[in-house]
């Protein structure tokens, strides 16, 4: 009995694990990357310079800039940098010309030190990665509903692993390399294992996140079809005060920063929103940033516009809340610092690392069968050209769209567009390539072409802009520096893997189990 | 965040070998089973203090989360040290008992 469950188990592991895999694969590796989202659109908009920090300065210039070019707004939104997002956007919404209507926005980046404007190239950046993570480039609302069913799967994977995996404690230190198929499953046991209590923490995570999508029962269980009620409920926006139609001058807004910090015990201001401007009726409403572990949704302190008096605090979150906005700030690690963001990237590394080596050792086991025959049976060869163009093809991708970002035309139109499309061209391309080549050959160009690409961002970077990485580490600037090093550590690490495949290719006559390039990621970390 | 790496690398290198197989493996000879207790609950205890030192050092909130990440990573790093380098990974653990008293002064 007990070992038939444990079979039924292992089946439904294997083959959500199967059908879901290269989703799941893609989506990892592209919301570990947007761990360094700020960092990645530092990299691709290198314009915007990062200086040191100050707050009432940056803040003290956006209003004047808004007093100048913005005077008759009705709305004014002011994002403040910070230490991984240096520039200082300024937006303004012009009033509607009708009621009822939504004015148009207009938005500039500031320096954060002289107040100019600067113009950074045309491209998504960090945000493509996050955008795509759950999203996955589907029109609105289908790649949310195909992520968060990709993100069930993988839960469903995690608990159907854990109750296949049989010896898991005793088990919990081996990891025997060189043993082809053994040591691939020994990987996924110790990726899988080691850093269970994060895949938990950010599957689990996800569903909630999606939760008011996925479960909207009891919101209508309670709200009725009312839902927007329920928002309002939750999300106390700041609502827009009817204009007094009285001219009075705004106050300045830099003291009130600190004003904030006394209401948030230390809490630091993310982003000012300012309601009709230069009116009697004038509101401030300063909102957090999310520098804390449990995420506190729409945090805000609202003061009066003309005499800087404070006028509400939004509450402190009920428990519920607490508890959802603790799963969303986990998920998003919003607060972390560089170290604890660099572990949150290493463990979703091996996330990545754990469902690339089940995908292998799918297709390894049953190619074992297959050694003799010439040809691959077609449904062993269709999972063989998905793995290749959905863990290689992908990593080469994520290059093309770097590379894209310094080699296309500053003033081309529509460039952030192109961009995009440069990634998913090179990711079609690649599809097209492990269809045309045998598996093994497939692997190993695909490696090259990845640890090439790779290796040619950092160098390209300072053939084409001034911020080389001579100069990015003598200006401190550690987000670009620790990119171009980052690149090049992948690119060095893909080259070992494509070299490690050939070796193995040309001592082995059996046919191996192929490594995937993630893999391998979290044994080089290790070190 | 140090001290914690350093805690639970040497509670999880003290707990991997009170597993008679991997004693044997990187000592070279099996356990007394006394031995195996004891390094069981050196193990034990040195991943405790790691859970009071991230929470002393970085409060309830950041602390649980410092002292998970620092735990899979530290578990990680022996997991993948151990089959290429297990002298490496053996003075690793006896250099972090060692460093430990230091950063543990840092940190206070």
């Amino acid at each position: 009995m007990k070992e038939g469950f444990r079979q039924a188990m292992a089946w439904l592991h294997t083959w959500a694990g199967l059908v879901f895999g290269w989703l799941l694969f893609a989506i990892f590796l592209t919301g570990t990357l947007a761990y360094f989202k700020d960092e990645i659109s530092h990299w691709m908009q290198p314009e915007i310079a990062a200086h040191s920090l100050d707050s009432e300065a940056s803040l003290a210039l956006a209003q004047d800039y808004l007093q100048q070019h913005a005077a008759d707004a009705s709305r004014w939104l002011i994002d403040l940098p910070d230490a991984r997002d240096p520039g200082l956007t300024v937006r303004w919404q012009q009033a509607p010309g009708k009621p009822g209507e939504r004015g148009r926005f207009e938005s500039r980046t500031l320096d954060a030190q002289t107040g100019a404007e600067v113009q950074g190239r045309e491209s998504m950046g960090g945000e493509f990665f996050y955008r795509f993570h759950f999203q996955l480039q589907m029109p609105y609302p289908w790649g949310r509903w195909l992520a968060t069913l990709a993100a069930m799967v993988m839960f469903v994977a995690l608990i159907s692993g854990i109750i296949t995996h049989k010896k898991i404690f005793k088990d919990f230190f081996t990891f025997r390399p060189r043993k082809g198929q053994r040591s691939w499953l020994d990987g996924h046991n110790a990726v899988g294992v080691l850093v269970l209590p994060f895949h938990l923490m950010i599957t689990y995570s996800s569903l909630v996140i999606f939760m008011s999508m996925v479960m909207p029962a009891s919101i209508v269980a309670s709200y009725g079809s009312d839902v927007r009620k329920f928002y309002d409920e939750v999300f106390p926006a700041s609502k827009t005060p009817e204009r007094a139609d009285v001219a009075a001058p705004l106050t300045a807004m830099a003291p009130l920063l600190a004003k904030a910090s006394e209401q948030w015990a230390g809490g630091h201001t993310a982003r000012l929103s300012v309601s009709n401007p230069g009116d009697a009726s004038a509101t401030v409403v300063l909102s957090r940033a999310g520098d804390r572990v449990v995420h506190d949704f729409g945090r805000a302190v609202t003061f009066n516009g003309v005499t800087g008096q404070l006028l509400s605090s939004t509450p402190d979150q009920p428990v519920a809340m607490a508890v959802g906005g603790a799963f969303y700030g986990l998920h998003m690690g919003h607060f972390a610092g560089p170290l604890l963001r660099w572990l949150y990237f290493i463990c979703g590394l091996a996330g990545t690392a754990m469902i690339g080596t089940g995908l292998v050792i799918w297709l390894g086991k049953r190619q074992l069968k297959h050694v003799k025959s010439a040809a691959l049976p077609f449904e062993l060869r269709l999972v063989e050209v998905l793995n290749i163009a959905s863990m290689a093809g992908l990593v080469s991708a994520v290059a093309v769209f770097f590379l894209a970002n310094r080699l296309l035309p500053v003033s081309l139109a529509g460039r952030a567009d192109w961009e995009v499309n440069a990634f998913f061209i090179a990711w079609g391309l690649s599809v097209v390539h492990a269809v045309l080549r045998p598996g093994r050959k497939a692997w190993i160009e695909q490696l090259t072409l990845g640890a090439a690409l790779f290796i040619a961002v950092p160098l390209i970077n300072a053939l084409t802009t001034p911020w080389n990485l001579g100069a990015s580490l003598m200006q401190r600037d550690w987000a670009l520096a620790g990119f171009d090093l980052t690149c090049l550590a992948t690119g060095l690490f893909l080259g070992w893997a494509a070299r490690k495949m050939q070796r193995t290719g040309d001592s082995v006559s059996v046919r191996n189990a192929s490594p995937s390039p993630r893999s391998i990621t979290v044994e080089q970390g290790a070190n | 965040m140090l001290l914690v790496l350093l805690l639970t690398y040497a509670g999880f290198t003290a707990l991997c070998l009170s597993m008679p197989r991997h004693h044997a493996e990187l000592l070279g000879a099996r356990p007394s089973t006394r031995r195996r207790q004891g390094l069981a609950l050196a193990g034990w205890l040195l991943l405790a203090l790691s859970l009071w030192a991230a929470v002393a050092a970085g409060g309830w909130s950041f602390g649980l989360v410092d002292w998970f990440a620092v735990l899979m990573l530290s578990a990680l790093a022996l997991v993948l040290l151990l089959p290429y380098r297990p002298r490496l990974a053996m003075a690793l653990a006896g250099l972090s008992l060692l460093a430990s008293p230091v950063a543990a002064w840092a940190q206070c």
